[in-house]
């Protein structure tokens, strides 16, 4: 493996207190050559819709002018991807209201389960029936990094099926974290690193640690013997999970510094909102750098919040304001001011991987990130032409571009839209996944046709 | 009891929980639902209401599947086992939540985050305890090195962690870890075989049923071990105490009586109030409050400014009505307010002299629904919501479900403006022919409430017009809700004595109880635990007794044999 450096303070205190995040620096990283390079996959959600009059560039292909939301992304434009014509086909069917059924597709391609999950609006349902496209890449990416992947997120306090993107299996829902002082702790606080000669300290933890988990992996196996095969199935989970813990004790990063502690923030708070959201993209984009994980996940808030963005003067409450027409001036301009900045964290990671240097390229070179929504028009809660928008990902499709993945029917002269679980199999396809299907089979034909 | 029916008569669109009648949903079972008996949970929302007279002949059994510790259950567990009150459990990844309440065991498996967090709360509990108080908890008199201390502490801490004896198996797994650290000390040893407990899943599931040396047929008590568990648990969401493991040991928790002595002292600690606030707190959905800003045209709170404040004031309320008063009653109608100084301040009270001290306001105040935390909870940032309030009475408090609004509906509250009153900009619901049939009832409720804006203020003007807060209960089935009312407070004292209400709120409770929707198996628990609580006048004590005797509390399925 390669030398990685990242040896300098990537937060500065400010006179609060604060952490405050500052975009890495291409000095503090350099990177030898990889012998294949390392790829990381992004899912992003953010609720509502979008307001497709500030969305959809004017022009074709790669001769495109991009709209109002995507203007955060222009010095990024050769690594985007806008698709038009792909359909949540997948959320026709099943339990659940519109929110519900768009979430628990959008990155799975399954339905919901039967369940008591009640939406605003008085809808049953349970959690997706299937893994998500994050997790399965994870499952292929992810094994030989410390964390298979990240769950970050927003202020997305629902916790439930309206509060969940990403998961592991049919039913088993991966819990966003919501506190960046938390992924902090969580993934580097403990890390150890090596000494100013470049030699790894000897980690006393380890050895204890290990012995532990043994322990716990023998009483998981004594009890397991003596309750129901139901509940075995869930200790053998447990198991699998504690087994996972102590695997990644043997999986230290070669050369890689800590950086700061953030300061603990508030994740029910409309004031931190802005500073979690960078802090996060900060923090995520380290541990890409420092190969903790090559997968993640990004969810900003959730379908029935009722989130003002006051930063953005932006004072209406998230899901009803949705609901606006989207052509009511105060409405429109601020539903478009918050994708805008929802478009901006996105620059602020590819800004932050553009910065690290790995071989011949960036890590931004090696990304590739998908950002959607569970419903396409906040208004009517449709799930036609979704506001599909893909970055990176240009070793394995053409970037830079506005793709028509409709297909007109030779017989009918009928646009015929895509199923969004075919663009899923492409997006696994890229990641080295090489399975043509995903999801639910009756929604999937195979990679995207306009994407190949 | 009033059931789901009711809606029947609102012409509403057809959903009644569950799925559209023929419309194909993938795997049953998860998200929420009951787990392991075959019950639909759609069906029994109206509780065996007019659908057919329930026959309960035989014992059902309810279900027992492993259940993880809740949050605050670990918490409470890890401070009774080792006095650490530090909350390990605010460093957990969030419960998932089915309809408010976050312990519903389907819904929280172990998730990867959740194991790794197991591990490093264990790690700091097990360094504190053993640097703070090693003698208590692991006391040696003879040689530490010869290792019959630390059997000593395997068998005698193990017992409580796991809450019942360690079978040889268990205690042979740990005295290897035990005997592997001795080279490192005695404490090490101690530390490393505690972190080794604490992450163990003895430690973190409940097991109701360890199975018999034969496989078992039909329903099966719980035993002795497993019942002072479900008491502890349910009644004060700990670890079983001293008294509790002493009746457990000389097997006093079979009969009615001994379970009810059991749990009417339980009820009177410390713990089962906090439980009562837990359970409210989860019935009603009131983490929704958590960031709530509110602001009016004279003042503005910022996100979570005010809610520790509001939560403080309901917490008192709920401890006084429910315990001290003690009855449904009590909790619909008690006027007293118990008062932070921000919150005096804010509702033009003098500031308490004693925080403890309520202020009566008899006029203006009656019951849970008009405490400022809910009032506040069912608003928006800038408007008292009259929909939302509508909505929480019927289904929370009534268990009435309300149907989703049809496709396509906007759902958008009306733009605030300065010179009409909020129910005027709402009205316009009812005007429109396509909402009247659902929005009557509901905005019908919610407007009975305009006397509180969205900071729970009470109010008689708004923009210099008086406040009409009459209202209507439509289409609820009983004749004693339905009909007009002016006002919160005169909603509230016919909400009083209903028993549709005390029907809610046990079921809600045995929800809580059972950490799950209650399914067709739990019907004859419930109409138990609902006579008993109706027979006793609305005591909340006599509630929660009837839950801890009903079949479903009682009892467990048989084990099925294991390969």
């Amino acid at each position: 493996m390669s030398a990685r450096r990242l040896n300098r303070r990537l937060f500065l205190r400010a006179a609060s207190g604060m952490a405050v995040a500052v975009p890495l620096l291409p000095s503090l990283m350099a990177r030898g050559q990889t012998a294949a390079p390392i790829r990381r996959f992004v899912t992003m959600y953010t609720p509502n819709g979008q307001i497709h009059s500030a969305w959809w560039p004017t022009g074709t292909d790669s001769a495109i002018t991009l709209n109002e939301i995507h203007q955060p992304l222009v010095k990024h434009q050769s690594r985007l991807t806008l698709l038009k014509n792909v359909d949540l086909k997948s959320a026709a069917g099943g339990p659940g209201g519109p929110h519900q059924r768009g979430i628990g597709t959008l990155y799975t391609g399954q339905q919901l389960q039967d369940g008591e999950f009640v939406d605003g609006c008085g809808s049953r349902a349970g959690w997706a029936n299937g893994i998500s496209i994050d997790q399965a890449i994870a499952a292929q990416i992810g094994q030989s990094t410390p964390y298979a992947s990240l769950e970050l997120g927003v202020r997305a306090t629902e916790n439930d099926v309206q509060g969940r993107i990403a998961y592991s299996a049919a039913g088993a829902p991966l819990p966003p974290m919501l506190q960046p002082l938390d992924v902090y702790n969580r993934i580097f606080k403990d890390l150890v690193v090596p000494d100013q000669n470049g030699q790894m300290p000897p980690d006393p933890m380890l050895a204890e640690r290990r012995s532990v988990l043994d322990t716990v992996g023998d009483q998981l196996a004594a009890l397991e013997t003596k309750v129901s095969s139901e509940d075995k199935q869930k200790l053998k989970a447990h198991l699998s999970l504690v087994r996972d813990v102590e695997r990644r004790l043997s999986q230290v990063p070669l050369t890689c510094s800590k950086p700061n502690a953030p300061g603990a923030l508030d994740p029910n708070s409309e004031t931190d909102m802005p500073m979690i959201a960078q802090l996060e993209i900060d923090l995520l984009s380290i541990a890409f750098a420092c190969d903790l994980a090559r997968v993640a996940s990004f969810e900003i808030s959730t379908g029935l919040n009722r989130i003002r963005y006051p930063w953005l003067n932006s004072m209406g409450e998230g899901h009803p304001l949705s609901h606006m027409d989207p052509e009511d001036p105060d409405s429109h301009s601020q539903l478009v001011a918050r994708a805008q900045w929802h478009a901006g964290l996105i620059a602020r990671l590819f800004d932050n991987l553009a910065a690290i240097s790995e071989g011949d390229a960036t890590i931004a070179d090696n990304t590739l990130l998908v950002w959607c929504t569970e419903v396409s028009e906040g208004n009517v809660h449709s799930h036609t032409n979704m506001p599909f928008l893909l970055m990176g990902g240009g070793w394995h499709f053409r970037t830079g571009r506005l793709v028509d993945a409709g297909v007109t029917d030779s017989a009918t002269g009928q646009l015929k839209s895509a199923s969004h679980v075919d663009l899923l199999v492409t997006l696994q396809n890229a990641m080295g996944v090489e399975s043509e299907t995903f999801g639910l089979p009756a929604f999937v034909t195979g990679p995207l046709q306009a994407l190949a | 009891m009033l059931g789901w029916f009711a809606l029947g008569a609102l012409a509403c669109s057809n959903t009644v929980g569950g799925t559209l009648p023929g419309q194909p949903s993938p795997a049953a079972g998860a998200g929420g639902t009951g787990m392991t008996t075959g019950g639909s949970a759609g069906t029994s929302m109206g509780g065996g209401g007019a659908g057919g007279a329930l026959t309960c002949s035989s014992v059902s059994t309810g279900v027992a599947p492993l259940r993880l510790l809740t949050h605050i259950q670990y918490d409470n567990t890890v401070a009774d086992l080792l006095g650490d009150t530090t909350h390990p459990s605010s460093q957990f990844p969030a419960e998932n939540e089915v309809n408010g309440f976050t312990n519903n065991v389907a819904a929280n498996q172990v998730n990867p985050r959740l194991v790794e967090a197991y591990q490093t709360a264990a790690e700091s509990l097990a360094a504190t305890a053993v640097a703070s108080r090693l003698a208590t908890l692991a006391p040696c008199a003879t040689d530490e090195q010869n290792g019959d201390c630390g059997r000593d502490f395997i068998a005698a801490f193990g017992a409580r962690a796991f809450r019942r004896a360690l079978t040889t198996d268990e205690q042979t797994i740990f005295a290897k870890l035990f005997d592997a650290t001795l080279s490192q000390g005695y404490p090490k040893a101690i530390e490393l075989t505690l972190r080794a407990m604490l992450q163990s899943p003895q430690f973190l599931y409940r097991v109701d049923a360890v199975h018999a040396a034969t496989p078992e047929s039909g329903a099966m008590t719980l035993g002795p071990n497993e019942m002072a568990s479900r008491l502890s648990y349910f009644l004060t969401n700990t670890t079983p105490d001293a008294a509790l493991l002493q009746a457990a040991a000389s097997n006093q928790l079979g009969t009615d009586a001994e379970l009810e002595t059991q749990a009417r002292r339980l009820l009177e600690t410390a713990r089962a109030r906090e439980m009562a606030r837990d359970f409210v707190g989860q019935w009603l959905g009131l983490q929704r409050l958590d960031g709530a800003a509110r602001q009016a045209t004279d003042v503005t709170y910022g996100a979570t400014e005010l809610v520790p404040d509001w939560k403080d004031t309901l917490g008192k309320f709920l401890d006084d009505a429910m315990w001290n008063d003690g009855n449904v009653s009590a909790l619909m109608t008690s006027p007293k307010l118990f008062l932070t100084p921000k919150l005096a301040t804010l509702y033009g009270q003098a500031v308490p002299t004693d925080p403890n001290l309520p202020v009566t306001a008899g006029k203006e105040r009656s019951g849970l629904l008009t405490q400022p935390a809910i009032l506040a909870l069912l608003a928006h940032s800038d408007q008292s919501a009259p929909v939302l309030r509508g909505v929480f009475v019927r289904e929370k408090i009534l268990c009435l479900q309300v149907d989703p609004p049809p496709p396509n509906v906007v759902v958008v509250p009306p733009m605030v403006d300065q010179t009409g009153t909020t129910r005027e900009r709402f009205a316009q619901h009812t005007e429109q022919e396509a909402c009247r049939g659902c929005h009557a009832a509901l905005d019908g409720i919610g407007f009975g409430f305009e006397r509180y804006d969205q900071l729970g203020r009470y109010r008689e003007m708004e923009n210099n017009q008086p406040v009409d807060d009459s209202g209507e209960v439509l289409d609820t089935l009983d004749p004693l809700l339905d009909g007009t009312f002016h006002g919160a407070v005169e909603l509230a004292g016919r909400l009083a004595n209903d028993a549709g209400v005390r029907d809610c709120i046990a079921t809600q409770w045995y929800r809580y109880a059972m950490g799950r929707v209650e399914d067709s198996s739990d019907l004859c628990s419930l109409q138990q635990v609902k006579t008993r609580f109706s027979a006793g006048n609305g005591q909340f004590r006599d509630l929660l007794v009837g839950i801890v005797l009903s079949d479903g509390f009682r009892y467990r399925p048989a084990m099925e044999t294991t390969p």
